[in-house]
C-alpha cells in the first residue's frame, strides 16, 4: 500500500501540546527558533492539566524564607516524597530555584496565582508546619497558554500524533507523525525534539477496567515519549516502579488535596492523626501519608473511609467549592447535583485508585536526555504542572541553545526506519483478520497485572515476560484498524506493549523490595540500592539495565 | 455513556467536535432529517469527563451521564 508523506521542517519540535510543550514552545520562539507543537488532541482542551489545577508546587523565598533545602527536606515527608527521591538533587533544586520566575509570568498572563493580591498557601501540608503549595486559578490554563504560544508563532498542528522518533547516536534528525483524522503521514525534519507526552495510563486496569477513559490522567496518555524515547536508544529509570493514588471512589480525580474535610471511619473516627474537623488550610495529611489505607480498611472490613467536609463555615465551604471547580471536577459537583449529593450533608467514599507508572526519562537538571538534541520535560521526567512548567521551560531555552551549533541532516537509519513504519501502518490498515486495539490493550493490562502486579517473583515475571512477547509477537503483523482513530489507538497499543515489556525487564533486574515494589522471593529492601536508579535503554534491538547513582 | 447530544437542541455547529482532545465525536456526522448534519457520539467510553463540550455548547445540547460504574457512594 502507498502511503504519501507531507514534509515539514522545523527547528525545535514540540511533541505534546501539554504545560511542558507549550511552556517549551513559548520560550524558545521568544529566543529566535522555528517552532511547532504537534499535539494529539487540541492544544487548547488537551492533557492531563486542560481540566484545571489548584496547586503549583513552588519554592518562593519571600514566602518561605532563604533556606531552600529546609523547604525540601519538609515535602519529602509529604506525598511528593515517593517521586522526589527518584530525583536528584539539582534537578530538584533547579526545580524550585526556578518556580517563583514561572508563578510570575503566569500571573502576568492572566493565570490568577494569588488571591487578593497575595500568595495563598494550602493543602498538601501538615499542621503548623511550611506550606508547600501555591493554590491557584488553574482552570483556563491551557487556553491562556495556547494564546501565549501563537502570539508568538508558534505553529501549533492539533490532532496529530508523533509516533517515531528518526535519528541515531549523534542526535534527533526527525520525527513521523499521524494525522489523528485522515490517517495522513507527516515526516517532521528537525534539529531537536522536546518530548512532553504526560502520564501512563492503559498500562494496568484502571478502576472500572471497561471504562478505559475514567482515569486520573486521560484516556491518550499511553507514555508514547516514553516508548518513542526508548526505541531511539535513550535511557529510561526506574520503569518498574509504580505509586498508587487515591480520591473520591469510583470516579477517578486528582487532587485529594484539594479536599479540606477528614477521612473517617464508618463509626465517624478520624482515620489519622492530624486533623479531627475540616481545615481549609490543611488537607487530611493521612491520605499522603498511606495513600493504601482506604484499601487495606476495605479489605479487612473496618471500611468504607468516607469524606467528610460537613462542619465547614460558609466561606470556608465556598473556598472549597472554587478550589474544586479550579481542580477540574465540574463533572463530578454536576453528579453530585443530580444525584443530590450535599457536601454538607453527606460524606462521600474514598478509595486507593489503580496502579500510576512511575517510570521516567532519564535527563539532567537541563532537561538533556542521553541522546543529543533530545530534551524531555512534565511527566516524562518529573512531574505535576509545576514540574511541566519549570522544565518545559528551561527544555525550550537549551532547544534553542542547541540548534545554533548545528544544521538539519539525515540519519543513516532514518530511511529504512521510514519505511519499516510505512509497512507496520499499512499492515494496521489492512482488512484481513486480525485483533482490535481493545483486545490488545485489555491483554497486555491483564498481563501486567497479573504478572507484575502488587507482589511478584523470579518465577511470574518470567512467564509473564514470555506470554507478553508471545502476544506481541501475534500483534506484530496483526494489529488492525478500521479507521484514523483506531489506527492511533493501535499506534499507542505498540508503546504500551514497550512499555509492558520493558517493565517486566526491569523488575526482574530489581532484586529487592521498595514502597509498592514487592518481590517475594525479594522481600527485603537492599540497603545498597539506596540512592540509585535502575537505567533501561536499548542497545540494538536488546534492553540492557545498569545500576547508577542518582543524578550520576 | 457520556456525553449524550439533544438533537432537538443541536444547531449542527460542530464545536463540541472541534473541542474534544480524544475524538469521542470522531468519524462522518449524522444527517437529520432537518438536512443539518450533526455530530454523532462514536467512542463515549474514551470519555475524560471534562465537562469541556457542555461548557463549548453554544446551544446547551450536551449532558454528560455519569455511567452507573462510576456513581459516588456516599451517606
Amino acid at each position: 500500500m502507498k502511503l504519501e508523506i507531507e514534509n515539514i521542517k522545523t527547528d525545535v519540535l514540540c511533541v505534546g501540546g501539554g504545560i511542558a510543550g507549550l511552556m517549551a514552545a513559548i520560550r524558545a520562539r521568544d529566543l529566535g527558533a522555528d517552532v511547532i507543537i504537534a499535539e494529539k488532541g487540541v492544544t487548547r482542551f488537551s492533557g492531563s492539566a486542560r481540566i484545571g489545577n489548584d496547586h503549583f508546587w513552588c519554592y518562593i523565598p519571600e514566602y518561605h524564607g532563604n533556606d531552600i533545602n529546609a523547604f525540601i527536606k519538609e515535602c519529602m515527608l509529604t506525598q511528593l516524597g515517593n517521586m522526589l527521591s527518584n530525583l536528584s538533587y539539582p534537578i530538584i533544586r533547579t526545580w524550585l530555584e526556578n518556580s517563583h520566575e514561572i508563578v510570575k509570568l503566569w500571573d502576568s498572563w492572566g493565570i490568577p496565582m494569588k488571591k487578593d493580591g497575595k500568595y495563598d498557601f494550602s493543602g498538601h501540608s501538615f499542621p503548623g508546619r511550611i506550606m508547600t503549595h501555591l493554590k491557584y486559578k488553574g482552570r483556563m490554563q491551557k487556553p491562556i497558554l495556547t494564546d501565549q504560544a501563537l502570539k508568538r508563532g508558534v505553529k501549533i498542528m492539533d490532532r496529530v500524533m508523533v509516533f517515531e522518533l528518526l535519528g541515531d547516536k549523534q542526535g534527533i534528525t526527525g520525527a513521523l507523525g499521524m494525522d489523528t483524522r485522515q490517517g495522513r503521514l507527516i515526516k517532521f525534519q528537525t534539529k531537536t525534539a522536546i518530548l512532553g507526552t504526560g502520564a501512563v495510563i492503559r498500562l494496568y486496569p484502571g478502576v472500572t477496567p471497561a471504562l478505559m477513559g475514567n482515569n486520573i490522567r486521560p484516556f491518550t496518555s499511553t507514555g508514547d515519549g516514553r516508548a518513542m524515547a526508548y526505541r531511539i536508544g535513550a535511557e529510561l529509570f526506574n520503569v518498574e516502579l509504580f505509586s498508587r493514588h487515591a480520591g473520591v471512589k469510583n470516579f477517578c480525580r486528582s487532587g485529594q488535596a484539594t479536599w479540606s474535610g477528614v477521612c473517617r471511619d464508618p463509626d465517624g473516627k478520624p482515620i489519622g492523626k492530624y486533623i479531627e474537623k475540616p481545615n481549609i488550610k490543611y488537607s487530611d495529611m493521612i491520605i499522603e501519608v498511606d495513600k493504601q489505607i482506604f484499601e487495606r480498611y476495605h479489605e479487612a472490613g473496618k471500611g468504607p473511609i468516607y469524606m467528610d467536609c460537613r462542619g465547614l463555615s460558609e466561606s470556608d465551604y465556598a473556598y472549597l467549592r472554587e478550589a474544586l471547580l479550579n481542580e477540574g471536577n465540574i463533572a463530578l459537583i454536576e453528579h453530585f447535583k443530580e444525584e443530590g449529593i450535599d457536601l454538607m450533608k453527606n460524606q462521600i467514599e474514598f478509595s486507593t485508585y489503580e496502579f500510576r507508572y512511575l517510570g521516567r526519562i532519564a535527563m539532567n537538571e537541563h532537561t538533556e536526555t542521553s541522546i543529543p538534541g533530545l530534551y524531555t520535560a512534565g511527566d516524562e521526567s518529573t512531574f505535576s504542572i509545576s514540574g511541566a512548567a519549570v522544565f518545559g521551560w528551561l527544555s525550550g531555552e537549551q532547544a534553542t541553545r542547541y540548534i545554533k551549533n548545528i544544521d538539519f541532516r539525515s540519519g543513516e537509519k532514518d530511511s529504512d526506519n521510514i519505511e519499516k513504519q510505512k509497512l507496520m501502518i499499512s499492515s494496521m490498515k489492512s482488512e484481513s483478520y486480525g485483533y482490535d486495539w481493545k483486545d490488545a490493550n485489555l491483554a497486555l493490562q491483564h498481563t501486567l497485572a497479573d504478572y507484575a502486579g502488587a507482589i511478584k517473583s523470579e518465577a511470574t515475571l518470567t512467564a509473564g515476560l514470555s506470554h507478553l512477547r508471545r502476544l506481541r509477537k501475534k500483534l506484530d503483523n496483526s494489529l488492525r484498524a478500521r479507521n484514523p482513530w483506531e489506527l492511533i489507538r493501535c499506534l499507542e497499543v505498540r508503546n504500551l506493549y514497550d512499555l509492558g515489556e520493558i517493565t517486566f525487564i526491569a523488575a526482574l533486574e530489581r532484586k529487592e523490595s521498595r514502597g509498592m515494589f514487592k518481590r517475594s522471593d525479594y522481600p527485603y529492601t537492599d540497603p545498597l540500592l539506596n540512592g540509585k536508579v535502575l537505567i533501561i535503554k536499548n542497545s540494538e534491538g536488546k534492553p540492557i539495565t545498569e545500576w547508577r547513582e542518582m543524578g550520576g | 455513556m457520556p456525553p449524550e447530544i439533544d438533537y432537538s437542541k443541536c444547531t449542527g455547529c460542530g464545536i463540541c467536535k472541534d473541542t474534544c482532545s480524544e475524538d469521542v465525536f470522531f468519524g462522518p456526522d449524522i444527517v437529520e432529517p432537518d438536512g443539518i448534519s450533526k455530530p454523532k457520539v462514536t467512542y463515549p467510553e474514551s470519555c475524560f469527563h471534562c465537562y469541556l463540550c457542555v461548557e463549548q455548547c453554544p446551544s446547551g445540547s450536551i449532558k454528560i451521564r455519569i455511567p452507573l460504574v462510576m456513581h459516588v457512594p456516599y451517606k
